[in-house]
């Protein structure tokens, strides 16, 4: 395992997570491609710090999952909340505010 | 296990040193512990709580600012805190925001069957964070401020829970937000890992530090890795202030949230970003300016001309707010420019700027906050037909808001674009300066738009009536005596900065 590989996989899922959420139209989808691309960075982040010898990146990954849990919290409570006045989910059919 | 290590660190751990914090989120908690204790009836002291915590908290900091020696830059917890001239400044904008915003909070409130002290609470939490961020020397903590305040925001945006636009508004957001956090925690990662990289010169074993990422930067300006990571941090922060071409939510989100967190984010988040940005292009990424330069310039200039040429045909003013406000953050990126290439005053007039962009949005937001109606997102311009006629004191803030916001002397922020302008032009940006002029006289036409259907009666033809008389045909809500206060503060700070700017400006030029 060469720092070049575990990069190389943290690129190709944050470029997976990232297609994802801009093309997939169900928002649990969407939302599931964010913690993807966030799980990349945390991939990326041991990979590096284990080259460099630094304990920061590990570190800095404990900060990344407890935000990411954050998120998905605040977003499955919106995401519930928008469920149950228009019973839908998907991101077509949200389009109240628009021009 | 070597003990001398952690008290080597626990020395640099003032924490005095960022007791307005502290203090702010001990008075976020302790809006948690009146909420439970106080009786029923007591509990619409809790707002009153709020503010005044802020304003003692505000008053405190003025002093300290007041007080300060002019050489009081320091770094505190292991150099992830710098505290300068500026973040001290930055303290009172954002304090003056809190306020604000709670203030607007009484009012959007007070129609509604919401729950009350967790608006407060979020409110103060952000307004600590904002300030973090804004001293913030290393990525930990600057990522972690970051995402308080971005968690905070998600949930003010979405607060109106009975509303589907309100929840629609905070999806968005939520989604846009946490795509931007990611591409900016993938850029921080990049300069991570090459600036630790033994194999480099200049490398450091504390690579997120920002002086030392600064002093790698300017050893390694063209490794791939470096300007990956870098663009990237600065794309995640762009979609944060809404700059051309990130701005795509900035209208959604704005029009669906409650009224005073629009305010709240067009003001304060758009401030803290900015700072951010200039502390990272003006420390890190310095080595990077021959590329940032051009690159900013063009964003910059698509901003002023996006954000003034979209709201011409808008009707919804928290849309025109909105897009308004991305040519706001034009005309400062245009400022950033300015000091990337070496203009003295860009700094300073960029803080002056943010202070007259708070004083005039919160006027028109205090206004708007009145008029609105219960379902928030529905605010057009035409529910402000005969409005000085039946508000007069309300109409004078709109006007004092909008005048300044266009920039009309003698309103502050006239001033505010004019020391700009000229920060721009001394740093020989000429084009940049001709489209931000051109931008400006395009934003009067709208502006003044809103100032007409105000003030002049308009002769509808046909189903609305001819009558002169008329009634208006939304019910605005009556400023009580507090509100009317914290109306005058704005419009008083609008006119008072636009005649009379004293040695403010000369102190803040000397100061940064």
């Amino acid at each position: 395992m060469t720092l070049h590989s575990v990069i190389l996989v943290a690129g190709i899922l944050f470029i997976t997570g990232f297609l994802g959420v801009l093309l997939r139209r169900n928002t649990l989808i969407v939302l599931m491609s964010v913690e993807l691309m966030l799980n990349a960075v945390n991939l990326a982040f041991v990979g590096f710090s284990r080259y460099n010898n630094t304990m920061d990146g590990a570190v800095f990954v404990f900060f990344i999952i407890t935000v990411a849990a954050a998120e998905v919290a605040v977003g499955l409570a919106i995401l519930v909340a928008l469920f149950r006045r228009r019973q839908t989910v998907m991101l077509d059919t949200i389009n109240q505010l628009k021009d | 296990m070597n003990l001398e290590v952690f008290k080597v660190f626990a020395e640099s751990n003032i924490w005095s040193a960022l007791w307005v914090e502290i203090a702010l989120v001990l008075l976020a908690l302790g809006l948690l512990v009146l909420e439970l204790v106080l009786p029923a009836n007591a509990k619409r002291t809790i707002p009153s709580v709020a503010i005044a915590g802020q304003i003692i908290l505000l008053v405190l900091a003025s002093i300290q600012l007041i007080q300060m020696p002019d050489d009081c830059s320091g770094m505190y917890f292991s150099q992830m805190i710098l505290q300068t001239p500026q973040s001290a400044i930055m303290r009172i904008f954002f304090l003056l925001g809190g306020i604000f915003v709670s203030y607007l909070g009484t009012v959007y409130l007070a129609r509604r069957e919401l729950p009350k002290m967790e608006f407060f609470h979020i409110v103060l939490v952000v307004t600590a964070a904002f300030m973090i961020l804004v001293q913030s020397h290393h990525f930990v903590v600057f990522f972690v401020a970051l995402e308080t305040l971005t968690i905070g925001f998600y949930v003010l945006v979405a607060y109106c829970r009975t509303s589907s636009a309100s929840l629609e508004a905070g999806l968005k957001f939520l989604i846009l937000g946490g795509f931007s956090s990611a591409m900016l925690l993938f850029g921080i990662v990049l300069l991570y890992g090459v600036a630790g990289n033994p194999l480099l010169p200049g490398y450091s074993t504390d690579s997120m530090n920002f002086s030392n990422l600064a002093t790698f930067i300017t050893q390694n300006p063209t490794n791939p890795l470096v300007l990956g990571g870098a663009v990237l941090v600065l794309v995640g922060m762009a979609f944060k202030i809404g700059v051309v071409p990130f701005q795509i939510w900035v209208p959604d989100v704005y029009q669906g949230a409650p009224t005073p967190v629009t305010a709240f984010l067009a003001v304060c988040s758009k401030a803290a970003g900015f700072i951010v940005i200039i502390n990272l292009l003006n420390g890190p990424f310095l080595g990077l300016s021959d590329v940032f330069i051009p690159l900013l310039a063009v964003v910059a200039g698509l901003t002023i001309l996006f954000g003034n040429i979209a709201p011409l045909s808008q009707r919804n003013v928290k849309r025109v707010m909105g897009l308004s406000g991305v040519a706001h953050a034009g005309y400062l990126l245009a400022g950033v420019v300015a000091i990337l290439c070496g203009s003295a005053i860009a700094h300073g007039a960029i803080i002056f700027y943010l202070f007259t962009y708070l004083l005039g949005s919160f006027a028109v937001f205090a206004v708007m906050a009145h008029v609105s109606q219960k379902e928030d997102e529905i605010q057009e311009i035409d529910h402000y037909e005969n409005f000085a006629k039946h508000n007069p004191f309300l109409a004078l803030a709109l006007v004092c808001g909008l005048g300044s916001l266009a920039g009309i002397p003698p309103l502050a922020g006239f001033i505010g674009k004019l020391i700009l302008f000229i920060a721009i032009f001394k740093a020989g940006l000429y084009t940049l300066l001709g489209i931000a002029i051109l931008g400006v006289v395009i934003s009067i036409y709208y502006y003044f738009g809103w100032i007409r259907e105000a003030f002049f009666h308009i002769y509808a033809i046909g189903e609305r009536g001819t009558t002169d008389d008329r009634e208006q045909l939304v019910d605005v809500l009556k400023p009580t005596p507090m509100h009317a206060l914290a109306i005058g503060v704005l419009v008083t700070g609008i006119l008072v900065l636009g005649f009379y700017q004293g040695g403010l400006i000369d102190r803040l030029f000397y100061m940064l």
